[in-house]
């Protein structure tokens, strides 16, 4: 016998009863003993167990039993909710839920980490070019006539870099459609950022600044890098992604959702970009090798970008599309402009024997 | 939109005011959840719904909410939520994909995002009553489920039709600032504004409660709508209270801060310290006000409402209330999430403590009502919370 109260789905009058497994029946009886019900086991459809909360035996006709937490018999239904009684064995436990606490750190540096990163990536290789193009049109659209004013640079000098770009690109496989345009900007300072869709963004103040033909291929073959790459599609992927995981995320974990959203935001972006700086660091050396230029030009072109931003010495230098100038940057020029020049030496020799 | 609190508040009986015939009979309603349960219940369905890559986060909804739900009691008995997972399920992902839609539309095309910001607008009221009927269908109490009438013109006369009215002000302003008095036109506008506001969101509490029902009976809404100028009334008066001494202490603070800094202040790229500072100062104040507003609001949605010979008594007050909020968002912070459960729990516990049932008889007196009972699909509770529409509940 089971202690139980009952309700007949049609009224909210509770009635004490205790109820009893009678072979292939459940029976209930009223505890003053004067009525008595039954159903048969197999429509008898149990509530899941969770911790505290009492069980419900709904009754086909609408009605149901509540039976307390602790005083439904373990043999009564061995089979029902099984991933939920898994479930609430690993709710019980103390260890568990310390466990559970580690394993949630783990899963979301493992999706913000990795797993967003390659759903963003895998989806920004299947997106028509038309979207990236739109995209980087849209973006232009945006900047000119606020961030960007039109060039003040001497048409000779215009049409110099024009010809130095053309035929840098033109000797240069994968970087089809780029075009190259010039703007004043007093807000950006010396910059330069690849839009999506091809449109390399050079500013009168970067153009100014840089000292030589190959210290602006390097600043442009950088750009190009993020170019081949879609960088700008893939981050704008990936911060949709971080926020739209972390709207899902805080709908159910807290409802702080605004501010706490914004963290993972800079956290992932910033991260990103420096990986994406690094692929288009990369990029860039190799073609400027493979164009027989010395990556050297590159730290040339760095150091010429923080006299122009004196007053970010010393810090990271960021602008519209976030180029960190860090001395494992320049380091890594270097180490290419070593290789470069030992590869030179070689074919130089090799052409002297 | 989460809150279990409110979503096991929302259906219950309420009340303030006397019932005709004279009665103390007062039928309290109780929490006994434990901190310490829902937090292990809570963790471990969080990390089986990262691991399962959001697939378990149905289930684990279902089994969260049904703790709280079962938790609540009232006249001994516990409430239950009876939603499934799979269409939740369902409803969550419809919600991710549109979702997602949305926030890669305004990196393309801002104009395709304003498409999408006025088609969600116009489907918002639909989407309130989808949601409530979701909430009322799986939401029961001694074997009968609540009911939430699909009343979808209501619906769009005071969640969209009335905002029109609100267009009343600014008119006003632009009217009386073209005829060269920019002040009195603020002034105009500002009453107008006052005048408008809290008569739109005292109807649509009412409107709210009319549309419940629950064991074949009807809520009903007294509807003084003067209650609601006083709440708004008060409620400036504490917003002033608040922020007034929060500015003064920031911009104290901030003189003090940039003397010894002698690059000057850009407004278009303020410090990370600044916008910091402004969040620190703002948060509290912001909390302060809405605090006010919630408690207030939520006192009146009760005590205003009847069912059957029932009315409803919530004595929610403010500085408890203030504590309490405040102490659990500290509390969220600095445990980077760990202390949700607990502040669940205690949140629970007040507003479960603070909630009364009055009226003759021992709520055995409700049947089951003739109204259409039929499956309610869970895209439109999903999708608003995430959206997180405020109905002001």
């Amino acid at each position: 016998m089971v202690p139980a109260i009952y309700f007949d789905g049609r009224s909210t009058h509770a009635t004490r009863v205790d109820a009893w497994r009678d072979g292939d029946t459940l029976r209930w009886r009223g505890a003053d003993g004067t009525q008595e019900w039954s159903a048969p086991w197999i429509t008898i459809e149990p509530s899941a167990r969770v911790t505290g909360v009492p069980f419900t035996l709904h009754v086909r006709d609408g009605g149901h039993l509540q039976i307390d937490h602790d005083a439904l018999p373990a043999d009564w239904f061995p089979r029902h909710h099984l991933i939920e009684r898994v479930v609430d064995r690993l709710e019980r436990r103390w260890t568990v839920a310390l466990a559970g606490i580690a394993v949630v750190v783990a899963s979301l540096f493992v999706l913000f980490e990795f797993g967003l990163p390659w759903a963003a990536d895998r989806v920004s290789a299947h997106l028509p070019r038309a979207v990236e193009q739109a995209m980087g049109k849209q973006s232009l659209d945006a900047l000119e006539g606020r961030l960007l004013m039109p060039t003040a640079l001497p048409a000779e000098r215009q049409s110099h870099l024009q010809a130095v770009f053309r035929h840098f690109v033109g000797g240069m496989p994968g970087v089809p459609g780029v075009r190259l345009a010039f703007y004043g900007s007093k807000a950006l300072g010396a910059n330069a950022f690849a839009l999506p869709g091809g449109t390399i963004v050079f500013t009168d103040a970067l153009a100014e600044a840089v000292p030589d033909d190959d210290a602006f291929i390097a600043v442009m073959a950088h750009e190009l890098g993020h170019q081949a790459n879609h960088h700008m599609l893939r981050q704008v992927l990936r911060s949709s992604g971080v926020l739209i995981v972390a709207s899902m995320l805080m709908g159910d974990v807290t409802s702080m959702g605004g501010v706490a959203a914004g963290i993972p935001m800079f956290l992932v972006d910033s991260h990103y970009s420096r990986g994406f700086e690094e692929d288009a660091d990369r990029f860039a050396f190799r073609a400027l090798a493979s164009q027989g230029i010395d990556p050297e030009a590159f730290v040339h072109a760095m150091q010429a970008l923080e006299r122009a931003h004196p007053e970010l010495k010393g810090q990271e230098l960021r602008y519209a599309s976030s180029h960190p100038l860090t001395d494992e940057r320049i380091a890594r020029a270097h180490e290419a402009s070593l290789q470069f020049r030992a590869a030179k030496a070689t074919a130089d020799a090799r052409a002297g024997r | 939109m989460h809150d279990e609190t409110m979503a096991s508040g929302v259906y219950l009986p309420e009340l303030d005011v006397i019932p005709a015939r004279d009665t103390r009979e007062v039928h309290r309603l109780r929490f006994h959840g434990h901190a310490g349960d829902y937090f292990r219940i809570w963790i471990v369905n969080v990390a089986l719904s990262l691991v399962t890559l959001g697939i378990y986060s149905a289930w684990a909804t279902v089994r969260t909410r049904r703790y709280m739900y079962s938790n609540t009691t009232l006249g001994g008995s516990p409430f239950d939520y009876l939603a499934r997972p799979v269409p939740i399920l369902k409803g969550r992902l419809l919600t991710v994909l549109i979702f997602a839609i949305y926030a890669f539309a305004g990196r393309i095309a801002p104009a395709l995002q304003a498409v999408a910001v006025l088609l969600v607008a116009g489907f918002m009221p639909w989407l309130i009553v989808k949601s409530m009927m979701f909430r009322a269908r799986y939401s029961s109490w001694r074997g009968l489920r609540f009911y939430f009438s699909d009343d979808y013109a209501g619906a769009y006369k005071w969640y969209l039709g009335v905002y029109f009215l609100m267009g009343i002000p600014f008119l006003l302003i632009l009217l009386v600032a073209m005829m060269g008095h920019p002040g009195f036109g603020m002034l105009l506008g500002f009453a107008a504004f006052t005048g408008i506001y809290p008569w739109i969101k005292g109807h649509q509490q009412a409107w709210v409660v009319d549309n419940h029902h629950f064991g074949g009976k009807s809520f009903s809404f007294d509807d003084a709508i003067g209650n609601y100028y006083g709440v708004y009334v008060k409620a400036a008066g504490v917003a002033l209270v608040w922020f007034l001494p929060c500015i003064a202490l920031f911009s104290t603070a901030a003189v003090l801060i940039n003397k010894g800094n002698p690059q000057a202040f850009n407004p278009k790229m303020p410090s990370p310290y600044f916008i910091l500072g402004v969040y620190a100062v703002m948060a509290p104040a912001y909390l302060g006000v809405w605090t006010f507003v919630h408690t207030r609001m939520t006192n009146l949605l009760y005590n205003q409402a009847q069912l059957g010979q029932y009315r409803f008594r919530s004595t929610l007050a403010y500085w408890p209330m203030l504590g309490l909020y405040l102490t659990n968002a500290l509390a969220v912070l600095f445990t980077i999430g760990l202390a949700l459960p607990w502040a669940r729990i205690r949140t629970a516990r007040y507003r479960a403590e603070h909630l009364e049932v009055i009226g003759e008889g021992d709520l055995s007196d409700f049947v089951r009502d003739a109204f259409a009972h039929g499956e309610i699909g869970a895209t439109a509770t999903e999708m608003d919370s995430l959206l997180g529409i405020d109905i002001g509940l």
